[in-house]
């Protein structure tokens, strides 16, 4: 039989539990027996980790069905958006910059004899700029160009035909000599710049018209071969024509010399007076 | 090296919002944070793991620099970490214009650790280091002088990876971009029941099944974890 003392303390019991024990003992207050009062903040300490841990702690279930009732719902507009015309592409703003480099393509298109376009793979910048110095020497500049810019200039001027070509890295090798020998040879060397197409004095190229017109051979040459042909037939007639009299002639010349020759046989004896 | 792409339209003015000069300090870089306090604590006190848990009410605004780190849960910065990022950023910033200003303090929050092997009982464990407490939304690093966010927000980045909470390189105008998007989501919220409304009217009793704490942090942070898709 208790009296009426509230603070009876339990004998000493091993970690959470004393806690426990100890409200419960605080509740049973003046009275018979301490109730069996269930408070859940502190029976829960009993089992399971503190409030702030390392890893995701689980959550009580009404927890989460709290947590998934009470999640964020974003408005819907009555119209889905996909349903609506696609918005104009906006910021058409005019760019300086583009404006300049599309300035620089143009001259560079017009200026020159020789535009060749090539893909470009990746290399190292050593290798880049030795494969500009080599081209440098004859006289090629290497141009790297933006498609977003090179499409609208080469769209609207004479090559329009190359759009095709301008997809992916590109390179523009242009010239004012049209070099197509000595540029292919640097580019054999060079596995990762591969020539597409090229155009030469207005002339659409592919890249087998390439190499076959950097076997030709030089303009002088070509246009003696040109007039060689081309007089060949006159040649002949002449030759034809003279034929007769150049033969008589031969003729005559021979019979002169014989009778020359006789004549010299003959007259040494009264040569000596 | 060639930029196969057109870089975007120049924005007018991105300095340090809005002021006119930039001035760097004497020291640009990161000072120097101790391993241990000047004074080492002998005392060893309790864990309290409330000084992780929840918003941060220091540090949360810039103050001298641009740009930041913006921790996105809480966590102990131990020296380590304060190496990784002094030595990190001292790298990657350039000394003549741009400087970096820590926004967290040197540890001096005592840390016990028990030997490896042993059963519990015996005590309290000794002083195995000093820690630094951060909480969600504190910046840890600002940055700031004559840089673009582009140029910084790389390094940083590497640095946030490596801390041991979540966190996200920040500038001024993004972590106002960040505000006003919760705020905005806060307010064009269709979902009638909060978390806010249950738990202060401790509707269907579910103060039962939350903490006291749930009333302040109002679900969105459980533990040290910031939960940033809630509400």
């Amino acid at each position: 039989m208790e009296t009426g003392a509230p603070e009876v303390t339990p004998p000493p019991c091993s970690g959470q539990p004393c806690a426990v024990a100890a409200k419960m003992a605080a509740l049973g207050g003046g009275g018979t027996r301490w109730r069996r009062a269930w408070l859940p903040a502190l029976q829960l300490l009993r089992r399971g980790s503190k409030a702030v841990t390392r890893h995701w702690k689980a959550m009580h279930l009404q927890r989460q069905k709290l947590m998934a009732v009470t999640e964020y719902l974003p408005p819907r507009p009555a119209v889905p958006p996909r349903c609506l015309p696609r918005p104009s592409a906006h910021g058409v703003q005019e760019d300086g910059q583009a404006r300049v480099l599309r300035r620089q393509v143009q001259d560079t298109l017009s200026a020159s004899r020789m535009v060749a376009v090539c893909h470009y793979n990746p290399m190292a910048d050593e290798d880049v700029a030795t494969f500009r110095h080599y081209l440098r020497k004859h006289g090629i500049h290497v141009k790297f160009v933006l498609n977003e810019i090179a499409r609208p200039v080469v769209a609207q001027s004479k090559f329009r035909n190359l759009l095709p070509l301008f997809v992916s890295r590109n390179i523009l090798l242009v010239s004012a000599e049209p070099r197509a020998r000595e540029m292919l040879r640097v580019l054999r060397g060079v596995p990762q710049v591969i020539l597409l197409g090229a155009v030469i004095d207005g002339t659409i190229l592919s890249r087998r018209g390439v190499e076959n017109f950097a076997q030709l051979p030089s303009l002088e040459v070509s246009q003696g071969q040109t007039v060689a042909a081309l007089s060949l037939l006159p040649s002949q007639t002449s030759s034809l024509l003279q034929q007769g009299p150049a033969r008589l002639t031969a003729l005559l010349d021979e019979h002169i010399r014989r009778l020359r020759d006789a004549g010299a046989a003959t007259e040494p004896p009264t040569g000596n007076h | 090296m060639w930029r196969w792409r057109l870089p975007g339209p120049l924005r007018p003015g991105g300095g340090q919002g809005g002021l006119g000069r930039i001035t760097i300090p004497e020291k640009p870089k990161l000072k120097f944070m101790d391993k241990v306090p000047a004074v080492p604590k002998v005392r060893r006190e309790p864990r309290q793991l409330r000084d992780i848990r929840g918003p941060s009410e220091v540090a949360t605004d810039f103050t001298e620099g641009q740009y930041g780190i913006l921790a996105l849960g809480g966590g102990y910065l131990h020296w380590g970490h304060f190496e990784m990022i002094r030595l990190t950023i001292g790298r990657s910033i350039d000394p003549k214009n741009m400087f970096a200003v820590w926004r967290v303090p040197p540890p001096s929050k005592a840390v016990t650790r028990k030997s490896l092997g042993h059963r519990m009982g015996g005590g309290k464990g000794p002083i195995d280091r000093y820690v630094t407490a951060v909480k969600s939304g504190r910046l840890v690093v600002e940055v700031g002088g004559r840089c673009e966010f582009g140029e910084v927000e790389p390094f940083l980045a590497r640095v946030a990876q490596k801390l041991p909470f979540p966190a996200v390189p920040v500038s001024r105008e993004s972590l106002q971009e960040m505000r006003r998007e919760e705020e905005e989501k806060r307010l064009n919220n269709q979902n009638p029941w909060t978390f806010e409304r249950v738990v202060t009217s401790n509707m269907l009793g579910m103060r039962k099944y939350l903490s006291p704490y749930d009333l302040r942090l109002k679900g969105r942070y459980w533990g040290k974890f910031f939960l940033k898709h809630r509400v």
